[in-house]
């Protein structure tokens, strides 16, 4: 223990001098920059308020003030629009538990045409199992736990762009998409790590504006009905968003 | 009646949805076409068709730009897509080329933020976690981290703090160093003998690998060795390693 301790604390030495020599560095080199903006900014300060008297002597005025104004060169500013924030609604087929409405949000970030990146948190409230069912008055799980939360940050990959047209004069931009990620899952009192894989279909009726139709499957393991297993919890949703 | 928080954020992503697409009216940049002529096309991606071409010499106005495509429009009101490679040959109102900063390796090497998330393992359970970072040079950052563990015994969440230094920014494979300090909260499952939750200080070290993919996104790998300072008598020592994609801006 004590050589683990030490190796962090010689490490943090290490760490703490590498970067703090280039940064001191970095830092003198600003300072002396800076200074010598200042002084540059006092000089011309002084030589344009010093009047005719005496005291400017020293330094005559200026044959000729240019009259030109300074150009300043200023980088374009373009509105960035790659996140995307939205809602979405479904059925959601939690195993063993039946089929219920899921509701959710998503934010995404596009990081190029086809590639993104994509978080989701979405509730679900489970039902009774056909064991409880047929058991008459028997409870697997209390009403807060029969709540099915999840969450999953992943990847997502746009294929098949096109357009899709209603009637003749509107086309909306189109492409269908696949995703893989993972997650955690609340339910039955306990949290699982899951990994989701799904795929859609979205339309973009304005340019800020999509509509996704989606499928996507909640993998995780379980032991709440005494055994260990792999449950699918498959999900269809229509969802909108929002790009900003 | 509790109000589940996902009910709120959805209420709030309903109301801020006009407010994000009425944010929009500003000032447009205008450039002018320097080659033969610019293409547009009815989406942003290369799948999407050729509709429409600017010749030399006409301008065009800039709306926005989605990733690697802006939606221009022309003088005739003509609205479409030109890729950044097309648009970067136009030049501004003073002659200028156009310089839109989006994702370069130039801006790998020097950023001012971070975002990512990861898969991996800590202390032998599955971990999901998410982290972000301030740059103060190109080799320095203050980075913080949150992360949820899910492990046979035990659940828990733990949250980083700390400097990450990047040896040399310049490689597109590059190493960097990482020490910080951190809390880790433990849930033991139930049917053990001390379920009680404990929340417990951490001091991390660490190294890893960043590799530069495409525009603003990038592979990082890491380990880190955090030693958790129980109210036991002898301290743990849980190993994290992860695997995710970042992204700068």
């Amino acid at each position: 223990m004590e050589t683990r301790v030490r190796r962090v604390l010689l490490t943090a030495a290490a760490l703490l001098a590498l970067p703090g020599c280039a940064t001191i560095q970095h830092w003198r080199n600003h300072r002396a920059e800076v200074r010598a903006a200042r002084a540059e900014v006092r000089a011309e300060a002084a030589q344009a308020q010093s009047p005719d008297g005496a005291s400017s002597t020293e330094i005559p005025p200026p044959a000729v003030r240019p009259e030109v104004e300074r150009r300043r060169a200023r980088a374009a500013k373009i509105k960035s629009s790659n996140f995307e924030i939205g809602a979405h609604f479904g059925v959601i087929s939690i195993e063993d538990f039946g089929s219920h409405p899921t509701y959710g949000v998503d934010l995404a970030y596009h990081v190029t045409e086809d590639f993104f990146l994509r978080a989701e948190l979405g509730r679900a409230t489970a039902g009774r199992t056909s064991f409880e069912t047929l058991g008459g008055n028997i409870q697997l799980l209390t009403e807060g736990e029969r709540k099915f939360t999840y969450y999953d940050l992943g990847v997502g990959y746009n294929f098949l762009p096109g357009e899709a047209f209603l009637g003749r004069r509107h086309a909306m931009t189109s492409s269908f998409y696949v995703l893989a990620g993972v997650g955690g899952t609340q339910f039955g009192g306990d949290k699982k790590f899951t990994v989701n894989v799904g795929g859609g279909y979205q339309i973009l009726p304005l340019d800020w504006l999509a509509v996704r139709l989606g499928v996507e499957d909640h993998l995780f393991q379980t032991n709440l009905l005494g055994a260990e297993k792999l449950t699918n919890n498959l999900e269809a949703v229509l969802g909108t968003t929002v790009f900003f | 009646m509790r109000r589940s928080p996902i009910c709120l954020l959805l209420l709030l992503v309903l109301a801020l949805a006009p407010t994000l697409s009425h944010a929009r009216a500003h000032a447009h940049v205008r450039v002018s076409v320097q080659t033969p002529y610019l293409e547009l096309r009815t989406g942003p991606g290369r799948g999407y068709p050729v509709f429409n071409v600017v010749p030399r010499g006409q301008s065009v106005e800039i709306l926005f730009q989605r990733t690697n495509w802006l939606k221009v429009r022309t003088p005739r009101g003509v609205e479409g897509w030109a890729s950044d490679r097309d648009m970067e040959q136009t030049t501004l109102s003073d002659g200028s080329t156009l310089d839109l900063h989006i994702g370069t390796r130039a801006g790998y090497t020097s950023h001012r933020f971070e975002l990512g998330a990861f898969a991996g393992v800590w202390g032998g359970a599955s971990l999901i976690s998410t982290y972000g970072s301030l740059s103060f040079n190109s080799q320095l950052a203050l980075e913080g981290s949150v992360g949820e563990f899910f492990g046979r015994y035990t659940n828990g969440v733990t949250a980083d703090i700390g400097l990450s230094h990047v040896i040399v920014p310049q490689w597109r494979l590059s190493p960097f160093l990482m020490l910080g300090v951190g809390l880790v909260h433990t849930e033991p499952k139930a049917t053990l003998v001390q379920p009680a939750n404990r929340t417990e200080q951490t001091a991390y070290v660490g190294g890893g690998l960043r590799f530069y993919l495409t525009r603003s996104c990038f592979v990082r790998a890491e380990y880190k060795t955090h030693v958790v300072f129980t109210k036991l008598d002898r301290n743990e020592v849980e190993d994290e390693w992860k695997l995710g994609f970042g992204v700068f801006f």
